[in-house]
C-alpha cells in the first residue's frame, strides 16, 4: 500500500468563535465551503465524485439518521461508496486509510473526505457548554457525568497528573509551556489560526488552573469550521497536479491497552504500535521526518506522542523538548499551522483533519511564512475519543511524502 | 434529560446497570465478575472484556483502594452547571484492592493534601430514590 494514493486537494474554511453579529454557518454550509476549497485546489468539480467516494466525519451538531447519505443529498453528489467515521479526532485519518484501501481495491478512483462541526452553536443540555445530548446518553456517560467527571479537561488532567507522578524529576511545566508557546508562535504566522497573539512561557505558567495540572493555556479552544481533502489514485493524481502528496505509510489501532485491561499504564498511547507499522510501510526512519504534525489539543498529548512515536524514550519528552527547537525553523518542527491549541478545534471530531492538511501544505511548499524549508517527509497523527479512566480511543499514524 | 433538584446529571437506570445503583443505595459497592475467568468488569459491560464470556455476576467488592491519578477541577466543564456548588471537585482514578479501576470523587480532603498513592475508602451519596453514587475519602 506504499504510495498508492495521493492527496490532490484540501481546504480549510475560516474558523469562527461566533462573535455577536457574525453570520452563523450550519454544518452543511461548512462542508460545502470546505469541499469547494478542496475541489478548487484540485481543479475538480463536485460532479467528478458521482460514482466515486464521499466521506464525512461524524458531526455532533448535525446528528441525524443517515447522516452521510443526507450530506450527499445536500451536496447533490451520487457517490458509489459512502464513508462515515465516528472516531473523533481520528476520523479524518481513519477515512484516509479506508479511502486508500478502496482505491487500492479498484472500487473507486477518488474520495472527497469532509468534516465540519459547530460546537459553539450546538444544541446543548447545558447552556454555554458544548455538551450535546448524544454525549449524555448511555452507560459510558452514566458512569462519568453523575460521578462528576468534567469532560476532556479532567480526562487529560488525569493522564497529565499520572505522567507527572511517574516522571516527576524529568518533567517541568516549562516543557509543556514551550509546546504551547510554539503553537502560538506558528499561529501568529498563519492567517487562518483563531488565536494569533504570541505569549511567553511565563504567561503560560501564570494562566489559571482549570483542572489541576491542566492550565487555561493547555486547553484547546472550540471553534465552528470545516475542512476537506481529496485523495485519489496516483495515476489520476499525476494528471491533476504536479504536487501530489503521497501516503507512504499508515498504522491504526483503537482501544489500545498498555498493560492489563483492568489497570493499564495510561501514560502510553496506541502510537507505540501504529508508528512502527507506519514507518515500516513507508520505508522511512525517524531521522527522515522533516516535520511532525501531532494531534495537538493539549501540550501533554503532544509530549506523549513524541515519546510514543519513538523520537525519544518514555519519560524523556521533557528533555527532548528542552533540547530541540520546535519552530518551523528548528531541528524538530511541530504543529506548524499553530495546531489546534492556537488554531482552534472545530469540534472534538474535526480537529483531526488539521494535521493532515498542514502536512500536505508543508510538503507542497505552501506554508508561507511558516514553511519548513525543503520538507519532503511528514508524520501526522489522528487521535480520537477518550476511554473510561484510560488514555484515548483511536490512534492513527500517517507518513506523507512529496516523492513516491 | 432527567435532573436532580440540584441540577446534576442522573444516570438512566437500565436492567443492565440497576444492580450497581441499587447496591450503592444499600451502601455496597458491586461490580460484574466473570463466572469463567474471574475478572472484575467496570463500568458495566455486556460481556467480560478479558475473555468474552457473557456470564457476569454482580458481586460485592471491598470498598478500599489507592488513588492512581487525580485532577482537581476549579471550573465546570462538559458537565451539568450545578456541579459548581461542589467546586473544587477532586476527581480520581481509583485502583480498587480487588483489581478494578473506577472514577471516584475524593471528598473530606483538601486538594493540597490529596495525592497519588493515597489510600481511600468508598462512601455513598444518595442522588435519587433509586440510586446513590460511591465517592471516596481518605482511609
Ligand atoms: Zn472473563
Amino acid at each position: 500500500m506504499r504510495a498508492e494514493v495521493a492527496i490532490v486537494g484540501f481546504g480549510r474554511t475560516p474558523y469562527s468563535r461566533v462573535k455577536p453579529g457574525e453570520r452563523i454557518y450550519t454544518v452543511d454550509e461548512y462542508l460545502a465551503w470546505a469541499a469547494d476549497l478542496a475541489l478548487a485546489k484540485a481543479g475538480m468539480s463536485k460532479n467528478d465524485f458521482d460514482g466515486q467516494g464521499l466521506g464525512v466525519a461524524h458531526a455532533e451538531a448535525a446528528h441525524t439518521v443517515n447522516w452521510s447519505a443526507a450530506v450527499a443529498e445536500s451536496l447533490g453528489i451520487s457517490p458509489r461508496v459512502l464513508l462515515r467515521a465516528d472516531q473523533g479526532g481520528a476520523s479524518a485519518s481513519a477515512m484516509l486509510i479506508r479511502a486508500a484501501a478502496m482505491i487500492h481495491a479498484g472500487i473507486v478512483d477518488r474520495v472527497l473526505v469532509m468534516g465540519a462541526d459547530t460546537p459553539l452553536t450546538i444544541p446543548s443540555i447545558a447552556p454555554g457548554l458544548p455538551l450535546s445530548p448524544e454525549r449524555t446518553r448511555g452507560v459510558f456517560w452514566d458512569f462519568q457525568g453523575p460521578f462528576g467527571v468534567m469532560g476532556a479537561n479532567a480526562q487529560f488532567g488525569l493522564v497529565h497528573a499520572r505522567y507527572l507522578h511517574q516522571h516527576k524529576n524529568r518533567i517541568k511545566p516549562e516543557h509543556l509551556g514551550k509546546i504551547a508557546v510554539t503553537t502560538r508562535y506558528h499561529a501568529s504566522l498563519n492567517p487562518g489560526a483563531i488565536y494569533r497573539k504570541p505569549f511567553t512561557v511565563e504567561e503560560y505558567l501564570s494562566s489559571r488552573i482549570l483542572s489541576d495540572p491542566v492550565r487555561l493555556l493547555d486547553c484547546v479552544p472550540m471553534v465552528n469550521g470545516g475542512l476537506a481533502y481529496i485523495v485519489t489514485s496516483v495515476e489520476t493524481a499525476k494528471k491533476l497536479t504536479d504536487k501530489p502528496i503521497y501516503l507512504l505509510g499508515f498504522g491504526e489501532v483503537s482501544n489500545y491497552y498498555h498493560g492489563s485491561r483492568n489497570q493499564p499504564d495510561i501514560t502510553y498511547t496506541g502510537f507505540e504500535q501504529t508508528v512502527p507499522e507506519a514507518l515500516k510501510m513507508a520505508g522511512v526512519q525517524h531521522k527522515d521526518i522533516d516535520v511532525f504534525e501531532p494531534y495537538d489539543d493539549y501540550p501533554m498529548v503532544v509530549l506523549i506522542q513524541m515519546e510514543d512515536y519513538g523520537f525519544c524514550k518514555k519519560g524523556e519528552g521533557g528533555k527532548f523538548v528542552e533540547e530541540r527547537d520546535l519552530t518551523f525553523k528548528g531541528d524538530f518542527p511541530i504543529s506548524t499551522d499553530g495546531g489546534q491549541l492556537s488554531g482552534g478545534q472545530p469540534g472534538g471530531a474535526i480537529g483531526g483533519f488539521m494535521p493532515i492538511i498542514e502536512a500536505v501544505t508543508q510538503l507542497r511548499g505552501e506554508g508561507g511564512e511558516r514553511q519548513v524549508k525543503g520538507a519532503s517527509i511528514a508524520a501526522a497523527s489522528g487521535f480520537g475519543g477518550m476511554t473510561y479512566a484510560r488514555n484515548n480511543r483511536s490512534c492513527v499514524t500517517m507518513i506523507f511524502g512529496s516523492e513516491a | 434529560m432527567a435532573q436532580t433538584p440540584q441540577g446534576k446529571p442522573l444516570p438512566q437506570i437500565t436492567d443492565q446497570t440497576r444492580p450497581f445503583w441499587s447496591a450503592a443505595k444499600q451502601r455496597k459497592l458491586v461490580m460484574q465478575k466473570c463466572d469463567r475467568c474471574g475478572t472484575l468488569n467496570f463500568y458495566p459491560k455486556p460481556w467480560c472484556v478479558e475473555c468474552g464470556n457473557r456470564g457476569l455476576d454482580w458481586v460485592e467488592v471491598k470498598p478500599y483502594g489507592t488513588i492512581y491519578s487525580l485532577t482537581t477541577a476549579y471550573v465546570v466543564m462538559m458537565n451539568y452547571p450545578d456541579w459548581k456548588d461542589d467546586l473544587p471537585v477532586i476527581m480520581c482514578i481509583i485502583d480498587l484492592d480487588d483489581g478494578a479501576r473506577m472514577y471516584g470523587q475524593l471528598t473530606d480532603c483538601a486538594p493540597d493534601k490529596a495525592h497519588i498513592g493515597m489510600r481511600v475508602q468508598a462512601h455513598f451519596v444518595d442522588i435519587s430514590e433509586e440510586a446513590a453514587i460511591p465517592k471516596f475519602r481518605p482511609a
